[in-house]
């Protein structure tokens, strides 16, 4: 099973003729992702990777029946492109934008609510279920299959918990990059509430940062009952306040989102806190 | 990005709201002459982007009799701390007759901006909410319906105020909501806003601008003057160079020697945490995004080796949507052009990492594989010299 992105995801790409676009499509065919179609405007009737380009969304649904797109367009087109997938009827919709505007952002992760549609993101670097599928951009030679269900802010975070469950033998069921912030659409919440429900998962290891609220909605569900173990790494202890530290949504403000308070939260939900990636595994050995 | 607060009153007033009579000085001649021109008493106001002025000694007031010159040197040679002041702001002191808060921002959980208001100015409005949340209150504004006039009015009754001041409040507040809506900011705050007969006037202004919308806001840019560094070699020089240099983050500690650059943000203050953890300290932090070319690899290696008292920089790059032969290629590249004595210890693990190593090694850049390990050495390294 794994959740979110799995062999059967038949997977749009928005902005697949660009050289980001071009270049991780095709990292995520090789891997084995159902991609079906692409979209850039102006360039419907191409083939990319042997993937048919379409001008619209509209046009790529009616033709090829993606589940869900994946966004490659710049931060600036970020919003329009989204909102065109969800207008068009798809239900997950990843954006890996880094810079997109504040009210952009607000904006589009409204609408995907207002359309019961999930949006990853933005700045995020998507969903790996390993030995599956890929939905992003994770350097899926760190990455093997197996058990456990990350979710994180970071990609770069999740990458480097991946690689020492690796060599520790240990793999994942799915891998969520949920975005720099400090706008999400989907949140580790709705990771437990999926990871909770998958079979394939049996231990949740929670990544978080500094600054924002989404530690803190997850500690408040995991207070009423959780079935797996989880584990959590808060990063940031050492950051000045005041400062974004390199994600837009990880910044202390008047002593608010520090990473003492997140790991506290957690810990009284239940969670068992680590203090470093190569902790997680010895953690994980106790538990499950 | 945040501006200055003279900046942010100019804003103000091209929207109608009222700012004191001021001006800005330069230097210490300037300031002496812009009191000249205005009536006293004053006060004087530090122009800095960090927070915790007042407390700092970053704000003073000359009466009557006071010596400007010497007042205003204080102001200007004062660190707020470690930023020294790019201007002093001289304005001529307002009798108020209360201090009221007024503000727009974002409210990310519920996805929607925020209209704020409070009968109490002058204090951290987050330090209100936490003291006397009774006295704070907010309107939604609906992503897609926007804001209406009577959301601002609403606001100016439930703070407590009456006929005109009811008003003038509203339209402030009104005003305030136009500034963050067309200049797409994060936050707009006049606070303390003075509640005068005449009206209603911006005694501070704060505008931090969205860094992400700031390619549509060329119009409003234009109108801002950018202010050079006191000096050409201390922090405020460095920060504007790392911003000129495309560095998307740029964080310097006051004190420690090692330098951190690392190419993911979760990966970056991991890496922070780590040095700390094993008693390293960090004089310099750069990240560097998400789309990163060799030529930001080599500008940013360039600005975090030329950090006074940095002693050993440490590269973490553990890329997916980044590549690794492109940062080896950024690396050697730097190294070339610029023989270092200053140990440099790269991890390297990610997309194309066969690649990227082979051009390390083919350069004599001995890298690692394990993020322990090389935070470990760094720390260590740090030590030794």
């Amino acid at each position: 099973m794994a959740i979110l992105v799995d062999r059967k995801t038949r997977v749009l790409v928005q902005g697949i003729t660009g050289k980001i676009g071009s270049f991780q499509t095709q990292l995520m065919i090789e891997y084995g992702t159902d991609v079906v179609a692409g979209v850039t405007p102006g360039k419907g009737g191409q083939l990319i990777h042997g993937i048919p380009v379409f001008d619209s969304v509209q046009q790529a649904v009616k033709n090829t029946k993606p589940d869900v797109s994946i966004c490659f367009v710049p931060g600036p087109y970020a919003c329009d492109a989204a909102m065109e997938a969800i207008d068009a009827g798809l239900r997950l919709v990843v954006v890996l934008a880094e810079a997109v505007p504040l009210s952009d952002a607000v904006k589009m992760v409204a609408f995907a609510s207002k359309h019961d549609a999930f949006l990853l993101g933005p700045d995020t670097a998507g969903a790996i279920s390993p030995g599956k599928a890929k939905l992003g951009v994770h350097p899926h030679r760190l990455f093997i299959e197996g058990r456990i269900g990350i979710v994180s802010r970071s990609g770069a975070l999740s990458y480097e918990t991946a690689k020492v469950l690796t060599e520790n033998g240990l793999g994942e069921s799915t891998v969520v990059g949920i975005g720099g912030g400090p706008v999400w659409g989907f949140t580790h919440r709705d990771a437990l509430r999926m990871f909770r429900d998958d079979p394939d998962t049996e231990l949740v290891v929670l990544l978080g940062e500094i600054g924002g609220y989404v530690e803190e909605e997850a500690a408040e569900y995991l207070r009423n009952g959780y079935p797996k173990p989880v584990i959590t790494l808060i990063v940031g202890k050492a950051a000045p306040p005041g400062q974004k530290m390199g994600h837009a949504g990880a910044i202390i403000q008047q002593g608010r989102g520090t990473a003492q308070d997140k790991i506290a939260a957690l810990k009284q939900a239940g969670a068992i806190v680590a203090n470093s990636p190569r902790e997680i595994p010895l953690l994980i050995r106790k538990v499950m | 990005m945040r501006l200055y607060e003279y900046q942010a009153k100019r804003i103000f007033q091209k929207y109608g709201i009222a700012i004191p009579y001021g001006r800005v000085a330069k230097s210490a001649e300037e300031i002496v002459e812009a009191a000249h021109q205005l009536k006293r008493p004053l006060v004087l106001k530090a122009q800095v982007l960090a927070g915790g002025r007042g407390l700092a000694g970053g704000v003073k007031f000359a009466q009557d009799s006071d010596d400007v010159a010497k007042i205003g040197s204080e102001v200007f040679d004062q660190a707020i701390g470690i930023e020294k002041p790019a201007a002093v702001l001289v304005e001529e002191k307002l009798a108020v007759i209360q201090e009221l808060y007024a503000g727009v921002t974002w409210d990310y959980q519920r996805k929607c901006a925020v209209l704020i208001g409070s009968s109490r100015g002058g204090v951290d409005i987050e330090t209100v909410t936490k003291e006397h949340p009774e006295d704070v209150v907010k309107q939604n504004v609906d992503p897609f319906l926007g804001f209406s006039a009577y959301q601002a009015r609403t606001i100016a009754g439930m703070i407590g105020l009456k006929s005109q001041s009811l008003n003038q409040y509203a339209n402030a507040l009104a005003a305030l909501w136009k500034v963050f809506q067309q200049s797409d900011a994060e936050l707009v705050e006049a606070n303390p806003l003075g509640l005068q007969d005449s009206g209603m006037v911006a005694l501070d202004a704060k505008i931090v601008l969205d860094d992400r919308s700031i390619f549509r806001q060329t119009a409003l840019l234009s109108q801002i003057e950018e202010l050079s560094p006191q000096t050409s070699s201390g922090f405020e020089y460095r920060r504007s160079r790392a911003k000129k240099l495309g560095i998307p983050t740029y964080i310097e500690m006051p004190q420690g020697n090692l330098a951190i650059i690392a190419d993911g943000a979760g990966s970056g203050m991991l890496t922070f945490d780590m040095v700390t953890d094993q008693g390293g300290k960090t004089r310099v932090y750069c990240e560097m995004g998400g789309e990163i070319t060799p030529e930001l690899m080599e500008r940013t290696m360039m600005a975090a080796l030329s950090v006074e008292g940095v002693n050993v920089l440490l590269v973490n790059l553990i890329g997916g949507l980044n590549r690794m032969d492109e940062m080896a290629i950024g690396i050697t590249n730097y190294l070339s052009k610029n023989p270092s004595k200053t140990p440099i210890v790269v991890r390297m693990s990610g997309t194309r990492q066969e690649e990227g190593r082979k051009t390390l090694a083919a350069a004599g850049i001995t890298f690692f594989d394990d993020l322990d390990k090389a935070v470990g050495e760094a720390v260590k390294s740090g030590r030794r010299i």
